[in-house]
């Protein structure tokens, strides 16, 4: 009897779950989960004259990807997608040197001022993406201020812009994603056991000793997770490379970009995604391990 | 406890700090001071631009496409948000192990995760696919606003979760005992509690429709061009003119209020959560 009540309701709760929850969950699975798996299965099918998916199963959009087309092998893609690694490690690195210092600075401030100050890092990425971008060739453009410093200098040929090139990318990316590093690792500098830092003082270290001991372990997690949300997006970015890039500074969002608008190859557009993927999975799950490792599990999960 | 850090570093720290919150505000107040370009045939500042700008009737219709787009889908997000936050800190059982009971915490991180390009591009096959199959849901202002319910969900549903998970479960039973029903309890009861989160949901969910580019972009038709995209297409064709730049500092402004609006609201409650992005 009691048992038949306690099974009536859970089913009851698991009803209200659906009804509540149910909708919601639906609406992502019915219009982002099954298109996203739709997407990666088209990387295996054969591209017709239009390029668009027909069968046979290939594994020729793959071959594609690695360089391989009817004239030969040619090493582009490897090159653009090695350059995407690395813009988005320069990203990541720029805005981790710059985050640490600025968190501290922030939380050594009064504790009134802290939110707000915060909310100054925040704001600018609260507008709109192409607009902030765009911002920056008011700065690098071929006749922005900017760039004539960088003319006096002879760093930059005359006629030519910073923007569009390689270092332009890079600044747009560390514009863009500075405020994901910037807000886990503040989260994580906030609960720092200061004890820690007043033992380790204790005990005669200082300065980059004393920091490297007790603050930066301790604030490893928040920034193993800055990490993540920098390099991913930074990686797969296609607004920056796109108005701040150029020819000569493509990146795997535009190439995968270009297979679906400009010269339609879906089946390859779809075996890069699956590569560009790869990577990013391949990023999650690593430093998923090493957070573990490191003592930090549970932070990068959100 | 912070001021264990000598005077000298914190120099060094504000020093450093400064010029990057200078440099993060210096593009974006450049758009604004070019965009007080002079007239055709004067010096000087003017807001000839924002003239231009004003009976500029493709630029009207793109800023009413996107409010539609911003209003359209937050709204729809919100209630899904909300009674999807609510279900699962009301009804799931709690400390649950295995997939099934994982489900939906992995069904919520994925629009989260996703590459935005990844995102839009699966958009684009899958509304073309169903457009060239059934006829309906041609690429246009509703396959975005699909797009963009998909992508506020998440948001609005952690932030109603969040605020859910630090009441007090006693309340629920309190009002149980006082013999109101689920449906009652929902609407005296949840609704006011969550009013703050439920408020922020919406405004947060209008802040990323602004905000995005890329889904958009890939779920946009012909007729569908929204301010960004208009921007973008803008820019990319003939350089940044003064009407851009016009275009570009009304908004940056309109995000900042309302950025500032959602920060003092949601302020008087737990202040990180927040602000935090994801």
């Amino acid at each position: 009897m009691a048992r038949t009540a306690a099974q009536g309701e859970a089913r009851a709760r698991n009803f209200r779950l659906w009804l509540t929850a149910g909708p919601g969950l639906f609406w992502i699975v019915l219009f982002l989960l099954i298109p996203s798996l739709v997407l990666l299965g088209i990387g295996f099918f054969t591209s017709n004259d239009y390029g668009s998916p027909v069968l046979p199963l290939t594994l020729t959009p793959f071959s594609q990807v690695a360089g391989n087309s009817l004239l030969g092998w040619d090493d582009g893609n490897i090159v653009i997608i090695l350059r995407s690694l690395e813009q988005a490690g320069i990203a990541t690195v720029v805005s981790a040197l710059l985050s640490y210092p600025i968190v501290f600075f922030i939380m050594t401030r009064e504790a009134s001022l802290r939110p707000l100050l915060l909310l100054l890092i925040i704001l600018p990425s609260w507008t709109n993406q192409v607009v902030r971008t765009y911002a920056w060739l008011e700065l690098l453009g071929p006749n922005a201020p900017l760039t004539a410093v960088a003319h006096a200098l002879g760093i930059v040929p005359p006629d030519l812009g910073i923007a569009p090139g390689a270092f332009a990318v890079t600044t747009g990316l560390a514009y863009n994603y500075l405020p994901y590093m910037i807000v886990p690792l503040y989260a994580s500098a906030e609960r720092l056991d200061w004890t820690l830092v007043e033992a380790g003082r204790d005990l005669y270290a200082s300065g980059a000793r004393l920091f490297w001991h007790t603050v930066f372990p301790q604030t490893l997690p928040g920034l193993l997770s800055g990490v993540i949300f920098v390099a991913i997006p930074a990686f797969g970015d296609y607004v920056v490379p796109q108005l701040l890039g150029g020819d000569k500074a493509l990146m795997i969002g535009s190439l995968i970009a270009n297979q679906f608008t400009e010269t339609p190859d879906w089946p390859y557009g779809a075996a890069l995604t699956i590569i560009m993927l790869v990577f990013t999975g391949a990023g999650l799950v690593g430093f998923r391990i090493l957070t573990r490792k490191l003592g930090g599990a549970g932070e990068a999960t959100i | 406890m912070s001021k264990m850090v000598p005077r000298g570093v914190r120099n060094v720290l504000a020093g450093i700090s400064w010029p990057v919150y200078i440099l993060l505000y210096t593009p974006l107040a450049l758009v604004a001071f070019y965009s007080l370009a002079p007239a055709p045939n004067t010096t000087g500042h003017s807001v000839y631009a924002y003239g231009v700008l004003f009976h500029d009737s493709t630029v009207f219709v793109a800023l009413q496409r996107s409010l539609v787009l911003a209003l359209g889908s937050a709204t729809v997000s919100t209630i899904l948000g909300t009674l999807l936050g609510y279900g699962l800190c009301r009804f799931r059982v709690a400390n649950a192990r295995g997939l099934a009971a994982n489900l939906p915490s992995l069904i919520i991180y994925t629009p989260i995760i996703m590459p935005s390009l990844v995102f839009g591009i699966s958009e684009l096959i899958f509304f073309n696919f169903i457009h060239s199959e059934t006829g309906i849901l041609s690429a246009g202002l509703m396959t975005m606003v699909i797009a963009h319910i998909t992508f506020q969900v998440p948001y609005v549903a952690l932030t109603v979760f969040a605020r859910l998970a630090g009441l007090d479960p006693n309340l629920f039973e309190a009002s149980h005992d006082l013999y109101a029903n689920g449906i009652k309890s929902f609407f005296y009861l949840t609704v006011p509690v969550v009013q703050p989160a439920i408020i922020g949901g919406f405004l947060l969910g209008i802040t990323l429709s602004i905000d995005d580019f890329t889904i958009s972009f890939f779920t946009a038709g012909p007729g569908s061009v929204t301010l960004p995209i208009y921007i973008y297409s803008a820019v990319a064709r003939k350089g940044i003119s003064p009407e851009i730049n016009a275009l570009g500092t009304l908004m940056i402004t309109t995000v900042m209020v309302l950025a500032i609006a959602h920060f003092f609201i949601t302020r008087s409650r737990d202040r990180r959560a927040s602000l935090l992005p994801t």
